[in-house]
């Protein structure tokens, strides 16, 4: 049995990092993050795979914490927090949300 | 009468988002406080400040404070006219006598209800109701206000308007609204995804208050949809009172119908007989619960027509483990203790209906969930000021032109709704702090400081607005953050001083809720600060440059709104 914490503070995680990677395969945001180029649309799928992906895990994991009708609360809850967490970055601090997604050479054109 | 679907939802949401806008703020900042009510309770009264306790023994503890309770002079006075004769005395015939508690109180909420004797409708009760110390059994007194769950709660839900229960209808009228606000800024919003993460704050202020307006709006879409909905369903009963109204006859035949069914007696046998120990009826509900998985603790004990050979007591859980509001009540006959019937297992419609009504009055045990409804309430405040904002900016230089006024007056409502709430919440903290313990009414006093101070900074925006019919920004913004802080911190302060309850000491005995209130307001004035700071900055550069153009540095006013919202919990 894990502790209910550990699973609530993957949850958030995950849900932070899965919509970092959502809003990095949106043009204007990897601008914002990575300078002056487009991502590649390999780069695009892999993107929004990982970031639907990253939000499926944080609702596993707050299932794992909670009665599921108390995970489904947690998660849509989350979901706007962590959303809105990464709008705030995009805004003020863009450069941080490099560290979710490391540019490689052939991704610029 | 519009060109198309686009524009009339568009003239729907500008101006019935405007109108209700200043109650819904209301609702959601109210609301996102009355998440830590009790909390804030603890805050308000110190004699309360100790651990939350389990509801303690009936026999020995909650049945002899009962006996000593009579309802309090203002009740009684409120029932002049609605009795043959006179008033008596003493109240001596007991309806009813409830004990409730939850995870979060250190105090049980006592309430005994009297018949009326001679009143001209015959179901008239009046109440007598105390918080008491479940260590000692002593009640606490009557003259203070716990702010959190009797002044910031009800505001959420009534406006604190009791005449004809408006507040109950226009709280009511703004939540359908808002459900007709969400769906039409949907349709008005052309890119939900594209600019799903989108915060422009370095673009004119419009443009930076219309993307927090969005952003807010859209990522706390779900929060907004259901609380406004739940909030609906939770009042149906008041919105449709049907049963007490034109079914009146029908409702009270339904009833005695039930008490035949669930032989629950309806009426008083007229006969006195004592009580058996209700400890062990608590007790054998809590193995029944047990029994069925469901253990648990005692939220709610009552004692239906106290005294009597019909008397029962009714047992009912305290739901924190779950979102549904189930309480699973157990009930006895009081005179021998012998089991009268559980509550049915719950049919669908139930259980969607607990469910719902749960969701919403979050009985559960969950802090992080508690601190996420902060956040989504919050969200929905800066969703709602931004909206203010962007009406103000759209608009203000062509009022400006035209020399109307209709800018300066939306602009001043909005500083009184936002700053000027904040104004009026750290004004009844600082007076709850400064007030003497002794001063008789001195609930009173804190609602007549609250109202007062809400009116001041009200006259305040107003008077100072005379930028804004200029197309300028109204300094009352600024004047009134500086406000903000000054009483967050004064109430910090007040309360280390008065109580000796002081942040260094709350955090090391890990006492949450005090440490959390204060902390809180830290916060608030922190970001107050920074705001007001912000704001002055911007007022120098617009003063430099002397031109009416949007400055380059818009959007700072809606971010760090958001951060003053965001951070007061």
């Amino acid at each position: 049995m894990v502790d209910p914490i550990v699973l609530l503070g993957g949850a958030a995680v995950s849900a932070v990092i899965g919509f970092g990677w959502l809003a990095l395969a949106m043009d204007t945001h990897w601008e914002q993050v990575h300078g002056e180029t487009s991502p590649s649309p390999a780069a695009v799928r892999a993107l929004r795979v990982a970031g639907a992906l990253a939000l499926a895990v944080s609702l596993v994991f707050c299932l794992g914490a909670d009665h599921p009708s108390m995970a489904a609360l947690v998660w849509l809850m989350l979901l706007a927090g962590s959303a809105t967490a990464i709008a705030a970055t995009l805004s003020w601090q863009p450069r941080w949300l490099r560290l979710l997604w490391l540019r490689r050479g052939g991704d610029g054109r | 009468m519009f060109q198309n679907f686009r524009l009339s939802m568009a003239w729907l949401h500008t101006w019935f988002g405007l109108v209700l806008g200043f109650v819904l703020m209301v609702v959601f900042f109210y609301g996102s406080l009355s998440v830590f009510d009790r909390e804030i309770d603890r805050w308000a009264i110190p004699s309360s400040r100790f651990a939350p306790q389990p509801m303690p023994s009936f026999d020995t503890i909650l049945a002899p404070a009962f006996q000593k309770m009579q309802p309090a002079k203002e009740a009684v006075a409120l029932l002049e006219g609605r009795v043959n004769g006179p008033l008596p005395e003493r109240f001596e015939v007991v309806n009813s006598w409830g004990a409730y508690t939850t995870h979060r109180d250190p105090v049980v909420s006592v309430f005994a209800g009297f018949k009326v004797p001679n009143a001209k409708d015959p179901d008239e009760t009046v109440f007598a109701v105390h918080a008491l110390d479940p260590r000692s059994g002593a009640v606490l007194p009557q003259g203070q206000l716990r702010i959190g769950s009797e002044f910031f709660y009800p505001l959420h839900y009534s406006l604190h308007l009791t005449w004809k229960d408006l507040g109950y209808w226009i709280v009511g009228f703004s939540a359908l609204m808002m459900l007709a606000a969400l769906v039409s800024g949907v349709v008005m919003h052309r890119k939900i995804f594209r600019e799903f993460f989108t915060f422009r704050r370095h673009k004119t202020v419009q443009r930076g208050a219309l993307d927090l307006h969005n952003l807010t709006g859209v990522v706390a879409l779900p929060f907004h949809f259901f609380f406004a909905f739940t909030g609906l369903v939770i009042f149906a009963g008041i919105y449709f009172p049907v049963a007490h109204t034109q079914l009146h006859d029908l409702h009270e035949l339904h009833e005695r119908v039930e008490a035949r069914e669930t032989g629950l007696p309806h009426e008083r046998a007229g006969v006195a007989a004592p009580m058996a120990s209700v400890d062990k009826m608590v007790a054998q509900a809590q193995r029944r619960w047990e029994a069925k998985g469901m253990a648990g603790d005692v939220g709610f004990v009552n004692v239906t027509h106290v005294g009597d050979a019909n008397a029962y007591v009714s047992v009912y859980r305290a739901g924190t483990d779950r979102v549904a509001l189930t309480g699973e009540g157990i009930h006895f006959k009081a005179t021998t203790g012998e089991l009268l019937r559980k509550d049915p297992p719950r049919t669908a419609v139930d259980s969607v209906n607990e469910f719902l009504t749960g969701l919403h009055l979050q009985h559960f045990r969950h802090w992080m969930l508690r601190w996420l409804y902060v956040l989504g309430g919050l969200l929905g405040c800066v969703c709602i000021a931004t909206g203010f904002l962007f009406f103000v900016e759209k608009r203000k230089q062509q009022h400006a032109k035209a020399g109307g006024q209709g800018a300066r007056i939306v602009d001043a409502l909005a500083v009184t709704t936002v700053t000027g709430m904040l104004i009026a919440t750290m004004a009844m903290l600082v007076a709850n702090r400064l007030l003497p313990e002794s001063l008789a009414d001195k609930g009173e006093w804190e609602r007549t400081v609250f109202w007062s101070a809400w009116g001041v900074a009200m006259v305040h925006a107003f008077v100072r607005g005379g930028a804004v019919a200029r197309a300028g920004m109204n300094p009352a913004w600024r004047e009134q953050c500086w406000l903000v802080a000054a009483g967050a911190m004064t109430a910090v302060v007040s309360n280390a001083l008065t109580t000796g309850d002081h942040l260094a000491r709350t955090i090391s005995t890990g006492y949450w809720p005090v440490a959390g209130v204060d902390l809180s307001l830290l916060a608030t004035a922190v970001v107050s600060v920074l705001v007001a700071r912000k704001l002055a900055r911007r007022a120098e550069q617009s003063t430099a440059s002397a031109t009416s153009t949007p400055l380059p540095k818009g959007g700072a006013l809606g971010a760090s709104m958001k951060n003053a919202e965001a951070s007061h919990g």
